[in-house]
């Protein structure tokens, strides 16, 4: 019996998912991403610096932020400008915003319907009203910060290379800040909701990694840390992270120490544990999430915990640029020949940048790793351990246990670089 | 508050100026915003803005002019009209009174144009959108800090007399504070309670402006000089660098076009009407149903632009539409501006600068006479040599001197076109035109012009012509006539029928004949007196239309003669079937300035040295002077 | 019954599906006036006739031309979603390369041949009813064409360029900063988004219906921009055949 889930729902980006089982024991699987290459970093050759963070937005929508702002840190890393403290303490918070905006998309738009047994958020409308109006509550919050900092909450306009064209409004983020403090009674029931899901049984223990930056939660960072106990420069990371293929998939894999590794919301939680704001610290403890969790149906409960850390994060942040007064700040970016590369924990885990320039600034070379490539070798080792466990179910029941694995992800296949057909068999 | 009132208490106050320091005029903002919205130039953003003031503190009073004018609250893009309700019914709801308002700091040029919206909005049917705004909004004017690009000493917008409510004028330590109406003295008392008890000072010295920029002619030149440039080849150069975006015309203080659009709300069940700006310059600006634009291209809408500002608001209103404020210069990409494009097309003029030399308007130039000959007994026609080419289109007309005699109006009798020379045909009539007729080949005259506005060529090709003469009315039409025949191919049929006194006084008679036989017209002729070497049936003119057979639909007519003869004349062509925009009639008065001042050539409320002598029909048949009497 | 809508995407980042989702409150609003039928990134149902279609991205393969002519035919009207849709946005950037060098650089030489075709617009294989542009679309401008739809009246676009939006927000001009700027021939209707962020404008939301290339070229050239550099200029989100000069 073959089960084809044609442009599975609820993701972003194309894939299908084909199982081929028989007599309960599974013959092949493979999940085909149904997206057409876009080439990003052959298409960045000769463009002048100020046109690269803008065409690399454009990777993605949704982590639109992410790709802007690791783009500017590996210009600037290139070009060896240092960026002011509060130009550094905006971007984190525009980071916050996005991680906030992603993350509450997928808890409320593409996740509960599995769990509340609809097919979409558009059925609770009507009969759970205060949820999605909530949702809606929250979903704004997260981009009114990203629109306060960055312009826009899809591909922003205000960051450029060496820190800000326009800066925010102080009476703006004083606004927001009141909006953050006052979002946490929503964000209590939030908690109850999610924290009460019954979140599958699955555990399988694999590589979790994350950037390790000298202080506090990862967000920016230098250098990269795995579970197994690998630690390097972000500047390494082409050396450090392997791109291998593997016989029966067309598309480069990533690994570490293992064959595969996880980057993302739970890898982060477990890393950095002990850095989580004291309130999602205290979210993790009540919903039972701790670094030994090893169940990836739990990335569900980690970005909830992220949600709370970035609310607290984004409080703090509005406070020390503000503090001192917003300052406005002349730009002196002078291109020169070198390359650069930086790193950003995007919604979805690590995402890498690194550009080469000519002296004149404008693009050499460019390469990206997105944390979904990160992700597949993972997410196909967890498949085809699960699906053995699950050959006695229904189809029905069967087929949405895969896609809430493939949902837990939150894979990001708009991120087309580096993706093509993925066999697995 | 209604215009008629503002007009009245300007004519009755009297201003009084007192000191007034920077902290008194905060302190007045401060008072004023418990009853109005203040709004003032402040810095924003690193860029300077007109907008509602915060703090008084922010309030900037010496400013360059890069800033919107306050158009953007008396006449603001996106106004609201009324909100509407969808849903079975239409139900409309009025929109809420304007808030009241101060706006502080505006630049004398911009007060002008506050004046420019008035005459425009005002006229006719009041405009009761921006009534109401104008009406509750106080204007404080404030003296100007000129850039390279102001010009508003040339427009003679570089001071103010009346038009605001109060005014600040710099001076050592402060400012002045003029009161511009009883408004404004109440507001002072009120809000300003230890300024208003201050005793009156005298009022300070004129400043005099410095502007780099100027108009290479007088502004009051301009719209007669404009009529003779409407086929320049600036407007195609123009053009051609122009981007259409049109930031000239809604950064113009005095632009107003708009356009109307509905906006639903988001449930569809109801919506509001909105006015939002609109400009001449835009593609979908002159286009109408079914495709057509009659502004096609941006030579056509640079020329209308400049038009428009120059000439036909002057005509209207004789007020200067441009402002001198220079914003479209300033911020246009492609650098093109009103004071550039008249120095290149009246460059050529050795005219002297405005307010130089006074009454420049009124000095001829030198042409010389080439040759006279006698074509009947009263009329001699004459050939002059310009000192430079004129444009002229048929029907204008020049201002003709021999010195120690006078001026006299006299239409043009030749070809239109860029021409180095005139033809006159002169009747000895009274001094003047009987000095002219002594004069002889190498003598000088004077002349001024062209003037006026003459046969629309342009409209009246691709038709039949139908000319109708009588007596020293034939020469505006042979001047129309030999434009027609330099490109015959233009025109359908053209039929002449022209009537005199008698053989003898028929003007032309032998060139007409002449084209007559080659079939390039169609003459017909009528006398009152017959007799001498040539058999005229006799008559009127009017009879030569009774049987005609033209068809009235494709049909032109332009009639020139004696006063009576219109009276006979219009009813035919009427009654022919010719549409009344399309009789054009020559009312030539006595133009004695050409200029539109002197009021002699007025009929009723219509100045002809500045919209005729030629005129359509339609435009004066309601005008009892034009032919009744 | 309440007009079918749906939404779809084909090669593209999403962005312009999820500018729709951050409409948040009006979007919900919005579900009283349309029945949302089809929305992959939301919903699990799918096909079934449409009133309305809205399609993201662009057409890169030949199986997205296929399933692009299959939402066609069971749309009455179909709405171009943004740039990659409506004028190949910034996938247009592989449409001056060749797709077998681009997989060869971005994939390795060992890789085996893809089928992939120049990016195009949606107009490039099927009839396209209306569009909404920009890089990602603006929500506003989105529910008005959709309001439009609704009510029985084709939406329409600003004529005009980018410079009016420019100027009524009171911004500098860039050229002034000697920045080269899209906006004199740039379709207006973001409300100058870009510029008021501090950037310049790269053109997302395509050429006005009459750009004046002419004076345009004549400016850039002045400013110094090589033949070459002017055609990259346009190229960020329009595909060739589209751009003015």
């Amino acid at each position: 019996m073959k089960i084809e889930i044609r442009h599975l729902s609820r993701i972003e980006g194309h894939a299908h998912l084909v199982i081929d089982q028989a007599q309960g024991k599974l013959r092949s699987c493979r999940l085909e991403i149904a997206e057409t290459p876009r080439f990003f970093e052959s298409l960045l050759k000769g463009r002048h610096f100020s046109d690269v963070a803008p065409i690399m937005a454009r990777i993605c929508g949704v982590c639109s932020n992410a790709h802007t702002l690791v783009s500017l840190a590996a210009t600037e890393q290139a070009f060896g400008i240092t960026i002011s403290t509060q130009t550094l303490q905006l971007r984190r918070l525009l980071a916050c915003g996005e991680i906030l905006q992603s993350h509450i998309l997928h808890l409320y738009f593409l996740a509960i319907p599995d769990y509340l047994g609809v097919s979409s958020i558009l059925p609770l409308a009507k009969t759970h009203r205060d949820l999605v109006t909530r949702a809606l509550r929250l979903k704004q919050l997260a981009n009114s910060i990203c629109q306060a900092v960055g312009g826009r909450s899809v591909h922003p306009v205000t960051p450029c290379v060496g820190g800000f064209f326009v800066l925010p409004q102080a009476s703006t983020l004083q606004a927001l800040r009141r909006q953050l403090v006052a979002a946490l009674p929503d964000l209590e029931e939030t908690v109850d909701l999610f924290g009460g899901l019954p979140i599958p049984d699955f555990d399988r223990e694999t590589e979790y990694l994350c950037l390790r930056p000298e202080e506090g939660y990862p967000l920016f960072g230098d250098i990269l840390a795995s579970s197994d106990g690998v630690s390097a420069k972000v500047a390494d990371y082409a050396r450090t992270i392997e791109e291998y293929l593997v016989p029966h998939s067309t598309a480069k894999f990533a690994r570490l120490s293992r064959d595969s590794y996880m980057v993302g919301p739970l890898a982060r939680v477990k890393n950095s544990f002990e850095k989580l704001s004291p309130m999602a610290r205290r979210v993790a403890a009540a919903i039972q999430l701790d670094p030994a969790t090893v169940n990836p149906f739990c990335n569900l409960a980690a970005r909830l915990v992220e949600v709370i850390h970035c609310v607290e994060q984004a409080i703090h942040l509005i406070d020390a640029v503000l503090l001192p007064g917003l300052r406005t700040e002349t730009l002196q970016v002078t291109p020169r020949a070198g390359t650069g590369a930086a790193a950003i924990e995007a919604p979805r885990g690590t995402l890498f940048h690194s550009y080469g320039y000519d002296a004149a600034g404008c693009i050499e070379s460019a390469d990206c790793i997105i944390p979904t490539a990160q992700n597949l070798g993972n997410l196909e080792a967890d498949l085809k351990a699960m699906i053995p466990t699950l050959l006695h179910l229904p189809q029905d029941q069967l087929t949405l246990r895969l896609e809430m694995l493939v949902r837990a992800y939150d894979p990001c296949l708009s991120c087309a670089t580096h993706l093509l057909t993925v066999k697995f068999v | 508050m209604d215009r008629a009132l503002a007009v009245a208490e300007e004519g009755s106050f009297v201003a009084t100026w007192r000191g007034i320091s920077r902290a008194e005029v905060e302190g007045m903002v401060r008072a004023l915003a418990a009853a109005f919205e203040v709004a003032g130039v402040q810095e924003q953003r690193g860029r300077l803005t007109l907008d509602l003031l915060d703090d008084p503190a922010d309030l900037i009073l010496e400013f360059p002019p890069h800033v919107h004018s306050p158009k953007k609250f008396l006449f603001p893009n996106g106004e609201k009209l009324f909100r509407f309700r969808l849903g079975g019914r239409v139900l409309l709801e009025p929109e809420k009174a304007a808030v009241p308002r101060v706006i502080f700091g505006i630049h004398p040029c911009d007060l002008h144009a506050i004046r420019v919206l008035d005459d425009c909005l005002f006229e006719g049917e009041a405009d009761s959108a921006y009534q109401s705004k104008r009406g509750a909004t106080i204007l404080v004017g404030v003296d100007c800090l000129p850039d390279e690009h102001c010009f508003c000493t040339s427009m003679g917008t570089d001071r103010v007399a009346s038009g605001f409510d109060l005014f600040l004028h710099r001076m050592e330590g402060g400012y002045l504070m003029q009161t511009g109406s009883p408004r404004g003295e109440a507001l002072l008392a009120r809000h300003a309670p230890l300024v208003a008890a201050r005793s009156s000072e005298p009022p300070l010295p004129l400043q005099v402006k410095q502007c780099q920029t100027t108009l290479p002619v007088p502004v009051e030149a301009l719209a007669p000089l404009l009529g003779g440039v409407y086929d320049h080849p600036i407007w195609q150069e123009t053009g051609e660098r122009c981007l259409g975006c049109g930031a000239c015309t809604l950064l113009c203080p005095s632009c107003y076009c708009f356009s109307v659009h509905d906006r639903l709300d988001l449930n569809l069940e109801g919506g509001e009407r909105l006015r939002t700006w609109d400009s001449c310059q835009f593609d979908q600006f002159t286009k109408v149903a079914g495709g057509g634009a009659f502004r096609a291209d941006q030579a056509d809408r640079q020329r209308h632009r400049i038009f428009r500002k120059f000439k036909y608001l002057w005509e209207k209103h004789q007020r200067t539409a441009c402002v001198g404020c220079g914003r479209c210069r300033r911020e246009c990409l492609a650098g093109i501006g009103p004071t550039g494009l008249l120095k290149s097309l009246f460059a050529e003029r050795v005219l002297p600068e405005p307010r130089v030399i006074p009454g420049a308007e009124y000095q001829p130039q030198l042409a010389e006479i080439v040759s006279v000959t006698r074509l009947t007994a009263t009329e001699k026609f004459f050939r002059l040599r310009l000192p430079q080419p004129v444009t002229f289109a048929p029907g204008t007309f020049m201002e003709v001197s021999v010195f120690g005699l006078g001026e006299a109006p006299l239409t043009l009798a030749s070809a239109a076109g860029v021409k180095g020379h005139l033809e006159l045909v002169v009747r000895a009539a009274g001094n003047l035109t009987k000095a002219l007729h002594r004069l002889r080949p190498g003598d000088t005259v004077g002349i001024r012009g062209p003037f006026g506005s003459g046969f629309p060529v342009e409209e009246m090709s691709g038709r039949d012509i139908l000319l109708v003469a009588g007596g020293m009315g034939l020469i505006v039409l042979r001047s129309l006539l030999l434009t027609i025949l330099g490109r015959r191919r233009d025109f359908g049929r053209v039929v002449l029928l022209y009537g005199a006194r008698n053989v003898a006084s028929l003007l032309f008679r032998d060139d007409l004949l002449a084209w007559h036989r080659s079939g390039l017209l169609d003459c017909r002729f009528a006398v009152h007196e017959t007799g001498g070497d040539w058999p005229l049936p006799r008559g009127d003119v009017s009879q030569l239309l009774r049987d005609l057979d033209l068809a009235p639909q494709r049909t032109v007519a332009a009639v020139s003669g004696p006063p009576s003869m219109y009276r006979s004349t219009t009813p035919l062509l009427l009654r022919l079937g010719i549409a009344e925009d399309r009789i054009f009639l020559n009312l030539e008065r006595h133009m004695k300035c050409g200029l539109g001042k002197c009021g002699k050539c007025q009929i009723n409320d219509i100045c002809v040295c500045q919209c005729g002598p030629i005129f359509p029909y339609s435009r004066v048949k309601h005008l009892r002077e034009a032919i009744e009497r | 019954m309440k007009p079918r809508l749906g939404f779809f995407d084909f090669t593209g980042c999403e962005g312009c599906q999820l500018t729709v989702l951050n409409l948040e409150h009006a979007f919900l609003e919005l579900l009283d006036l349309v029945e949302l039928v089809e929305f992959r990134e939301l919903l699990s149902e799918r096909g079934g006739p449409l009133d309305i279609a809205c399609i993201e991205g662009s057409i890169g393969r030949t199986e997205e031309i296929e399933r692009l002519r299959e939402i066609r035919v069971r749309s009455k009207v179909l709405v171009a979603l943004g740039a990659c849709a409506d004028s190949g946005g910034i996938n247009a950037l592989a449409a001056f390369r060749d797709p077998g060098d681009l997989n060869r650089e971005v994939y390795g030489r060992d890789q085996p041949s893809r089928r992939i075709l120049p990016p195009r617009p949606l107009s490039a294989y099927v009839a396209v009813d209306y569009r909404i542009p920009g890089c990602p679309i603006d929500g506003r401008e989105f529910l008005s064409v959709l309001q439009a739809l609704l009510v029985g009246r084709p939406p329409e676009l600003p004529s005009y360029s980018l410079c009016v939006e420019c100027k009524l927000a009171e911004l500098p001009c860039t050229f002034e900063r000697g920045i080269v700027c899209l906006g004199p021939v740039t379709r207006a209707g973001c409300d100058a988004f870009c510029l008021r962020g501090g950037d310049r404008c790269r053109g997302c939301r395509g050429l006005i219906d009459n750009p004046r290339s002419g004076p345009y070229y004549r400016i850039l050239t002045e400013n110094g921009l090589s033949e070459a550099e002017i055609l990259r200029e346009f190229r960020t989100f329009n595909v060739p055949g589209q751009e003015g000069q």
